[in-house]
């Protein structure tokens, strides 16, 4: 038979004295060496204690999952079964569901009679249950069990006793979940962000990420990646809501749009798609979000804005200004949605900053004197770095209501004359190309004029590559300057570089030769320089 | 595939054709060569490859060309190219002497008109 408790009244002073003394023990429940456990660790310590004090051969704590439709078994003493075999027990059914959906103590005396749905309590021979709800803030957690494999009576003040220890563990369990929880969203939120912000010729870039103080993380967001064409792409955005759920939308929101942005798609076009799809994904998916795409070579940015705070240009000389670019809705709002870019010059030595609100709202203020005080903050000509640093030391309190991320790109000045060393490595050639372009660019070469002596630098650079066959690091190094009309760059390695092998072989050197006025080949025990001229049109003419 | 191009598929059967975009350099040239390769069939008569969208190529990208072409024609297939005249990319297939190997075309529609 299944027997409700009675209105269980909590031990007094005249209690038994073994209750009082049972009662001493609970306090122990919640000591501060339960504080640092793990919630498993956690939940198997207090069952040992609770089942210590009240004299019971088993245990069980089950907990409600997200759907509050299911409890788990999650610990278990005596009875470890249940949580080896991954028991479930929907509310509202058998002994444990019971408990759940009615919030109250349920105590059966002789298990063989009684709807048990789970066979492993009856296959260990138990013989009689108590069960309360653990409860916090009229919340049901879960439910605490204990069994008796012989017939026992439990008494009022027994169940008093056993909703008293549900009631610490509740607490301690709800401490330590969220905390769990908060551990594991802010790992996987620092798993979305990139670890390495791309290292791209003529482009400076660096990042800040400051989670909540609270328990609960929000929801920001940055990523910043090189696609084929040269750009940049740096992206930064706040996911609506907090902790898990918000990391696994984040996840869906990165891989999309890298792989929109990836496969060539013009920045309105990629916010539009992204926008498709979180719309699709459900109500939940919903996230604002500042998109740049950084051409260098062009010194210009091409910027859509999904419902997000406005980016701040630095120029090299002169006010910072906030990019108003017709902001859209927030992704994931309305399929409906239309996302336009507009483009904005970004000249060498200027810095574009994107952040996040946490930087600029606080519970006090309102968001304009933020957005005020951010830019009186960014002069200055220091690296992004500073900036970055300067800013976290003024604007972000060490208490924050909020996340507050930032990314800063930074165009570098093109130098009158190139100079730098690489690895030996094929996927720097497309960096050096595009360090090359701008710098012929800026000393007034034809598009034709740049393509030719890219190719005829690359042929040069990756024989370099090629050649790098003895063990050990190889770099190659490249200089370029311009004089009287005259490019001249001179591209040396360490490498020996082999005799024309094969049909292809020494195709590079002819190509170099077609391509320049002059091609210059030394080789020496040392390595090998290259040096390479041509008369720009415009000079020589 | 790198970022740096990518192959777009836009035809398959007896006459394959293929548009490589972006830019083509020793570090990605072996993998456009797999999937160049990769269109290719027993049936296959031919393989145009269309450099429209090509925006960088070098000895590199030119020697694969120069390979496939042997090998489309060890097999009694052939290789054609669509490259717009008066683009970077043409003269460095002219300097590499490649347009004096392969036949080279203006636009996609050329390529594939029947000969005559």
């Amino acid at each position: 038979m299944i027997a409700d408790m009675p209105n269980p009244s909590a031990p007094d002073e005249h209690a038994p004295l073994a209750d009082r003394q049972r009662l001493a023990a609970l306090e122990r429940i919640t000591d501060a060496a339960l504080s640092s456990l793990s919630i498993d660790q956690l939940l198997r310590e207090l069952l040992y204690r609770i089942s210590d004090i009240l004299g019971s051969d088993t245990a069980a704590i089950l907990l409600l999952d997200e759907s509050g439709r299911l409890l788990h078994a999650r610990a278990a003493k005596g009875i470890e079964e249940e949580v080896e075999q991954g028991v479930k027990i929907p509310v509202g059914r058998g002994f444990a569901g019971r408990i759940a959906a009615e919030r109250r103590a349920i105590f059966i005396e002789d298990v063989d009679h009684a709807d048990i749905l789970n066979p492993i309590l009856r296959e260990k021979g138990i013989r009689s249950l108590l069960g309360v709800p653990l409860l916090v803030e009229q919340r049901v957690l879960g439910v605490l069990h204990i069994g008796s494999l012989v017939p026992r009576s439990f008494t009022a003040g027994e169940a008093a006793l056993l909703q008293l220890a549900a009631d610490r563990a509740a607490i301690a369990i709800e401490h330590a979940t969220l905390y769990e929880q908060r551990q594991l969203a802010e790992q996987l939120q620092r798993r979305l962000l990139p670890t390495d912000l791309p290292a791209t010729a003529g482009l400076q870039l660096a990042s800040r990420y400051l989670p909540a103080s609270q328990e609960s993380l929000g929801g920001d967001w940055y990523d910043a990646f090189a696609i084929g064409s040269g750009q940049v792409i740096v992206a930064i955005g706040d996911v609506v809501g907090h902790g898990i759920p918000a990391a696994a939308v984040m996840a869906q929101l990165r891989t999309a749009l890298r792989a929109y942005a990836v496969e060539g798609h013009a920045p309105g076009e990629v916010l539009e798609l992204v926008n498709r799809l979180m719309t699709g994904l459900g109500p939940r998916a919903m996230t604002t979000l500042a998109y740049a795409a950084i051409d260098s070579e062009r010194a210009a940015l091409e910027l859509v804005v999904a419902g997000h705070p406005p980016p701040l240009l630095i120029p090299a000389a002169g006010e910072p200004s906030f990019l108003e670019a017709a902001a859209g809705m927030p992704l994931g709002v309305s399929e409906l949605a239309r996302y336009r870019a507009q483009t904005f010059a970004f000249e060498p030595g200027a810095t574009l900053l994107l952040y996040t609100d946490g930087l600029v709202e606080t519970r006090s203020e309102p968001i304009d004197a933020g957005l005020k005080r951010l830019r009186e903050l960014a002069v200055g000509n220091g690296g992004v770095e500073a900036l970055c640093a300067r800013i976290v030391s003024r604007l972000v309190p060490s208490r924050r209501h909020d996340d507050v991320a930032m990314l800063a790109a930074r165009v570098e000045p093109v130098p009158e004359q190139l100079s730098g060393s690489w690895p030996a490595e094929r996927n720097v050639l497309a960096g050096v190309r595009q360090m090359l372009r701008r710098w012929l660019l800026t000393r007034g070469a034809t598009a034709d004029e740049i393509y030719d002596i890219v190719v005829a630098c690359q042929e040069a650079c990756a024989n370099a590559v090629e050649h790098a066959y003895r063990p050990g690091r190889h770099s190659f190094e490249l200089d370029a300057t311009y004089d009287g009309g005259c490019v001249r760059v001179t591209i040396r390695d360490q490498g020996r570089w082999r005799p024309p092998r094969g049909t292809h072989r020494g195709r590079g050197v002819m190509m170099m030769r077609g391509l320049m006025d002059s091609v210059d080949i030394e080789h020496t025990d040392e390595g090998t320089t290259v040096v390479l001229e041509r008369m720009l049109e415009a000079k020589a003419a | 595939m790198s970022l740096l191009a990518r192959v777009v598929e836009a035809q398959g059967g007896d006459v394959a054709v293929a548009a490589v975009e972006g830019e083509v350099d020793s570090s990605n040239v072996r993998e456009v060569g797999q999937r160049l390769r990769a269109l290719l069939t027993n049936r296959s008569t031919e393989l145009v490859v269309d450099l429209t969208g090509t925006t960088y190529i070098d000895s590199a990208g030119i020697n694969l060309l120069f390979e496939l072409a042997g090998e489309l024609t060890d097999r009694q297939q052939r290789l054609q190219l669509v490259v717009p005249a008066s683009t970077p990319v043409l003269r460095m297939l002219t300097i590499a002497g490649l347009t004096e190997a392969v036949a080279t075309h203006d636009t996609r529609a050329a390529a594939l008109a029947p000969p005559g």
